[in-house]
């Protein structure tokens, strides 16, 4: 059990990493965007969560609290997001 | 900015060895938007059969250099795209990309008002590990290009003196008298006469390299894991607020998603 979870942190990443995978699903930059975590109530960047990338999903854990803010898994047929974890999600408007 | 994220294809201008495992890319790309310093482009790589290996790769270049970037790749012995790059690609190559990406590991010389990002006046502390310092040099460039004058320092972390990227740019980039110091430390061997740090990041070169920036400088770490939760733990212990500290973990050792 230890030991997974060490394997698991030492491949860890920022949330700016997934930052493609955002824009391909919201269709805007989402990593200097705040959200909330439901949990504790930590506000920050989506862009400083923490990214555990290796999985057959990508979860995106609270910075704070590590609690799951974002799920998102991938099919060739569609991309499945589970945003509980998170109070809000902000998208900003194209500018002009 | 585009709403869209668009494959395009890239075409390979040049290749330049920086160190041993180590080469920048130059290429050309149709659809260029300038970039933010610190954000990275995907590359998609397709075999015959049809599977796909897809990676980030930091942009190395300044965002005023238009109709091109550079991307400095590390090789990672096993990393199936990174091997393609280094040991397959020659220029004249075309290769798919997508990118600008990421609004997050940014610093930008123009003062433009954004929700927590720094302001050009504010004191910038960059601190990289092996080639963690890409997405720096692109910030170092950037900041030169539009002769921002804030106090900044580069603190870059390396093995041997041979495995320094960059080193004859940043040399030069001190030397402008612009307020920036760049800080080596090698931390596996050492030329002769080496008057660098010769150790892992630890809190007193921390301690030492905030100081004249303030004590309290805005801070990006790019490296292997390991480094970065070190240096950024032991900044908040000196007193760095946590908000000010923006983190690129490459993971074990490698580039971000293994190489």
């Amino acid at each position: 059990m230890e030991e997974t979870r060490d394997i698991n942190r030492e491949l860890m990443l920022d949330a700016n990493a997934t930052a493609g995978l955002l824009r391909e699903i919201f269709g805007v930059e989402m990593t200097a965007e705040p959200t909330e975590c439901a949990t504790c109530g930590n506000e920050a960047e989506i862009g400083s969560l923490l990214a555990f990338v290796q999985g057959p999903g990508i979860t995106l854990r609270c910075s704070a609290c590590e609690n799951v803010v974002l799920r998102i898994t991938q099919t060739p047929e569609a991309i499945y997001l589970d945003a509980r974890g998170a109070v809000y999600l902000r998208l900003a408007r194209p500018a002009g | 900015m585009k709403g869209t994220l668009d494959w395009q294809i890239a075409t390979v201008k040049a290749i330049r060895p920086e160190t041993a495992q180590v080469k920048s890319f130059t290429l050309t790309l149709p659809e260029w938007t300038p970039h933010r310093a610190g954000q990275h482009y995907d590359i998609r790589l397709t075999a015959e059969d049809g599977y796909q290996a897809q990676r980030s790769y930091s942009i190395a270049s300044e965002p005023e250099r238009a109709g091109e970037i550079d991307l400095t790749v590390e090789r990672i012995p096993d990393g199936e795209a990174s091997t393609y790059l280094h040991d397959v690609l020659i220029p004249g190559d075309r290769i798919e990309v997508r990118g600008p990406i990421g609004g997050y590991f940014v610093w930008e010389a123009t003062a433009r008002k954004r929700l927590f990002l720094p302001s050009r006046e504010d004191p910038v502390l960059l601190i990289g590990g092996g080639s963690g310092v890409v997405p720096l040099m692109s910030m170092l460039r950037h900041r030169a290009a539009a002769g921002a004058k804030n106090p900044a320092c580069l603190l870059y972390s390396s093995r041997n003196f041979e495995d320094v990227i960059y080193y004859d740019e940043l040399e030069k980039l001190r030397a402008k008298g612009d307020g920036l110091q760049v800080v080596h430390t090698l931390t596996r061997s050492q030329p002769q006469g080496w008057k660098g740090y010769a150790r892992r990041i630890d809190r007193d070169m921390l301690s030492e390299v905030t100081r004249p920036l303030g004590g309290s400088p805005q801070v990006f770490i790019c490296g292997p894991t390991l480094l970065v939760e070190a240096a950024a733990d032991t900044l908040v212990k000196i007193g760095v607020k946590p908000a000010q500290i923006r983190t690129e973990r490459f993971g074990p050792s490698g580039t971000t998603a293994g190489g």
